[in-house]
C-alpha cells in the first residue's frame, strides 16, 4: 500500500468536497486524513488529502482534475519517494 | 412568453433552452416541477410526455446521439428524479451530452424529509459529469448556460440542474449580458507527435482500433482518410461501429468478447495499436495482460484520464481528433500484413446457413441491414440481440447505431428510438429489442401511440433472458436460474392495444416479406420474430481469457 498526500486547489463551490471524496473512494483510494480551508478573499479552497492505495496516484490525479471546479492537484510527497509531480487543471 | 406576466424561474429556463437551440424536451410532470410545466405552456419548446422518467432520460440520450445535439429531459423531485438516474448513468458511461432538469421541494422545506424530497444533487455525483442545485434565482440563468457548456465541452456527458420550487416561481429581476464560461478547463500536455511518427514508421503489423470518440469528435472523415492513407487494417468497438465504412477491404469488424475472429486474431498479432477515441474497455480487451501482447500503443483521446488507465501508451496524443489525426497520416509499406488480414477476413467470414426451418436471428439482421434505407438509425437493447445486431448490421455512421455500450442498460432501445425518430423525422428508425429488454420500458409504446412516432420495432423473442441463459449454460453447468420468460405477454396484442401494427413470424420462409412490410409501413410497426431459445452468440471470448482463445460453438 502506497501513501500519498495530495494538495488540491479548487473553487469554493457546492459539494466540491463531496465530489473529491466520491471520486477518491470510487477510484480505489483509502482516505486517511483531510484538511480543508477556504480563502474567503478569493473563494479558493485548499484541500490536503492523505490517501493510500495499491494503484498509481496518477490515476486519481487525472480523475480529480476532471472535476469541473478543480484548479490544480499536486502530490506533496510520495511514499516511494519518486518526487513531487505537478498536474494543472 | 406572455408579456403580461413577469418572467419567472420556470420561464427563464425555457428562454435559455431556446437560446441553446433546444426544440424538444422529454419529461414527466409532478408536484415540485409544476411551475416549470406552467411556463412550458407559454414556450415554443415542444415537450414529449413519456410514460416513465427513465423513458424520458433514454429518449433524451437517443435524441442526442442520433442528432449530435444536447438532449434535454425533465422530472419532478423524489421518485421522478431518481427514475432519471439510470439514463444519466448510461449517458455518463457513453459520454452523451444530456441536460436533466429536476424539480425540488421549496428551499424552506429542503432537508426536512418533505413529501417527494430526495437529495438528487447528492445522488447525481456518481452518475453525472457535473451537477448544480440552484439556491438563488439570480444564479439560475448562469447555471443553465454552464450546464450546456459543460455537457458539450471536452469529453461530453450529462449535467443535472436541480431547481427548488420557489426558485421556479421566483420573479427574475435581472438578466445576464453574458454568461460566465468555464475557467478550469484541463490543460492538455503537448502531443507526442514525433515519437508517434517514429513508432508508426517502424510498425510492420499495425492495427487501427476505433472507438466511440471518433463519432463524438465528428472526426469520421479524418479517421477514414487516416485508414485509407496508411492502409492500416482497422477494428471497431461497439460504440465505434460505423466510423469506418464496412466496405473498406482492410476493415475487420468489431473486436472483443463477441468480435469477429479476424479482428481478434489480427489484434493479438499486431505490433502497433493506433487507438482512436477508445479506452481499452474490459469487453474489448478480454484478459488485459494478454491483449495485443506484442503491440506498442499510440493513443489518441480527448480525456487525459484515459491515457495509461488500463494500458500504457508509448505515445499519447491528447486533444481534438479532427486536428490531430491528420498529423500522423502517411503511407505505410505493409502490403504483406494487409494480405494476411484480408485472408483472415475471407477465411472467417459470417455464415448464415442454419439447419431447420426456425428463424436464425443473425440472418434476419443481415437481411434487414441489406433492405433498410440509407441513413436508417438502429437502436438496440441489451443482450444477445444487441451483439447479433453489432455483428450483422452494417451502418455508415456511428449516429446510426445507438446502443448502450458502457452501462449495458436493458430498456434503452425503445425510448432511445423514440428520441432518435423525433430528432430525425425523415429517417427510418428501427429499435432491435429482445423479449427481456422490451419489457423494461414497454410503457413507452404509449408515447409512440400518443405522438404517432413511426418507429419500427424488431423484437427477437427466444422466451429467455438469452445472454444470461447462454452464460448459465456455458459457465454455470447449465443451471438455468431465473432466465425463463415463457410467460411473456402476447407482444402483437400488446402492440395493437397501442394502435401499433404488428405481426409474428416463426419460419424462415416468412422473413423477407415481413421485413419488407415493416420497413415500408408508414407508421409504427412491431415485427415479432420467434427464434430458437438455444441459439447462442458466437464467437465468445470467455471471461478472463485472451481474445484469441474465443469459443465458436458449444
Amino acid at each position: 500500500m502506497n501513501n500519498y498526500k495530495l494538495i488540491i486547489m479548487t473553487d469554493d463551490r457546492q459539494v466540491v468536497l463531496e465530489r473529491i471524496l466520491q471520486v477518491t473512494r470510487y477510484r480505489g483510494f483509502l482516505i486517511n486524513g483531510i484538511n480543508a480551508q477556504v480563502n474567503t478573499g478569493n473563494q479558493i479552497a485548499t484541500i490536503e488529502l492523505y490517501v493510500s492505495s495499491e494503484r498509481p496516484i496518477e490515476l486519481l490525479i487525472d480523475q480529480i482534475n476532471k472535476l469541473i471546479d478543480i484548479k490544480g492537484v499536486k502530490v506533496d510527497n510520495k511514499a516511494d519517494n519518486k518526487g513531487a509531480q505537478q498536474h494543472s487543471a | 412568453m406572455s408579456s403580461s406576466k413577469p418572467l419567472t424561474g420556470g420561464g427563464l429556463l425555457f428562454e435559455v433552452l431556446e437560446q441553446h437551440g433546444v426544440e424538444h424536451v422529454f419529461g414527466y410532470p409532478g408536484g415540485a416541477i409544476m411551475p416549470i410545466y406552467d411556463a412550458l405552456y407559454d414556450s415554443s419548446v415542444k415537450h414529449f410526455l413519456c410514460r416513465h422518467e427513465q423513458g424520458a432520460a433514454f429518449s433524451a440520450v437517443g435524441y442526442a446521439r442520433a442528432a449530435g445535439k444536447v438532449g434535454v429531459c425533465m422530472a419532478t423531485s423524489g421518485p421522478g428524479a431518481t427514475n432519471l438516474i439510470t439514463g444519466l448513468a448510461d449517458a455518463l458511461a457513453d459520454s452523451i451530452p444530456v441536460v436533466a432538469i429536476t424539480g425540488q421541494v421549496a428551499t424552506s422545506a429542503m432537508g426536512s424529509d418533505a413529501f417527494q424530497e430526495i437529495d438528487i444533487f447528492g445522488l447525481s455525483l456518481a452518475c453525472t459529469k457535473h451537477s448544480f442545485q440552484v439556491s438563488n434565482i439570480d444564479d439560475l440563468e448562469d447555471v443553465l448556460h454552464q450546464a450546456f457548456e459543460i455537457a458539450l465541452e471536452g469529453r461530453q456527458g450529462p449535467v443535472l440542474v436541480d431547481i427548488p420550487k420557489d426558485i421556479q416561481q421566483a420573479e427574475v429581476t435581472s438578466r445576464l449580458e453574458e454568461f460566465s464560461h468555464l475557467t478550469n478547463k484541463v490543460q492538455l500536455p503537448l502531443a507526442d507527435i514525433s515519437n508517434a511518427i517514429d513508432i508508426l514508421t517502424h510498425a510492420k503489423q499495425p492495427i487501427l482500433y476505433v472507438g466511440g470518440g471518433v463519432g463524438m469528435a465528428n472526426a469520421i472523415d479524418e479517421v477514414r482518410d487516416f485508414a485509407n492513407q496508411t492502409g492500416m487494417p482497422s477494428v471497431s468497438t461497439l460504440k465505434g461501429l460505423g466510423a469506418i465504412n464496412a466496405d473498406n477491404e482492410n476493415y475487420l469488424g468489431m473486436l472483443g468478447m463477441h468480435g469477429t475472429k479476424a479482428s481478434n486474431l489480427a489484434v493479438q498479432e499486431c505490433d502497433l495499436l493506433v487507438v482512436v477515441g477508445a479506452r481499452f474497455d474490459d469487453r474489448v480487451t478480454g484478459k488485459l495482460n494478454e491483449f495485443a501482447p506484442n503491440a506498442k500503443v499510440i493513443h489518441f483521446d480527448i480525456d487525459t484520464a484515459e491515457i495509461n488507465k488500463r494500458r500504457f501508451a508509448d505515445a499519447a496524443i491528447l486533444g481534438d481528433l479532427k486536428a490531430n489525426l491528420p498529423l500522423l497520416s502517411m503511407s505505410l509499406n505493409i502490403s504483406g500484413w494487409q494480405e494476411k488480414v484480408q485472408q483472415m477476413k475471407a477465411d472467417f467470414g459470417w455464415r448464415y446457413d442454419h439447419p431447420g426451418s426456425k428463424i436464425f436471428a443473425p440472418a434476419v439482421l443481415k437481411e434487414m441491414s441489406d433492405l433498410m434505407p440509407k441513413n436508417t438509425c438502429i437502436t438496440t437493447d441489451v443482450g444477445q440481440h444487441q451483439m447479433w445486431s453489432a455483428q450483422h448490421i452494417s451502418v455508415d455512421d456511428p449516429c446510426n447505431f445507438l446502443t448502450s455500450g458502457g452501462m449495458g442498460t436493458m430498456g434503452f432501445g425503445l425510448p432511445a428510438a423514440i428520441g432518435a425518430q423525433i430528432s430525425r423525422p425523415h429517417d427510418t428508425v428501427i429499435a432491435v429489442s429482445g423479449d427481456g429488454s422490451i419489457m423494461m420500458n414497454v410503457q413507452e409504446l404509449a408515447t409512440i401511440k400518443r405522438y404517432q412516432i413511426p418507429v419500427k420495432i424488431l423484437l427477437i423473442d427466444n422466451a429467455k433472458l438469452g445472454m444470461v441463459r447462454q452464460w448459465q449454460d456455458l459457465f454455470f453447468d447449465g443451471r438455468l436460474s431465473e432466465t425463463d420468460l415463457a410467460d411473456n405477454p402476447d407482444f402483437c396484442q400488446l402492440a395493437r392495444s397501442f394502435e401499433i401494427k404488428a405481426q409474428t413470424i416463426t419460419e424462415k420462409s416468412q422473413v423477407t416479406e415481413a421485413l419488407e412490410e415493416m420497413i415500408d409501413h408508414q407508421g409504427p410497426y412491431l415485427l415479432h420474430v420467434k427464434i430458437d431459445a438455444k441459439d447462442n452468440v458466437w464467437p465468445l471470448v470467455p471471461p478472463n481469457t485472451a481474445n484469441d482463445k474465443m469459443m465458436e460453438s458449444v
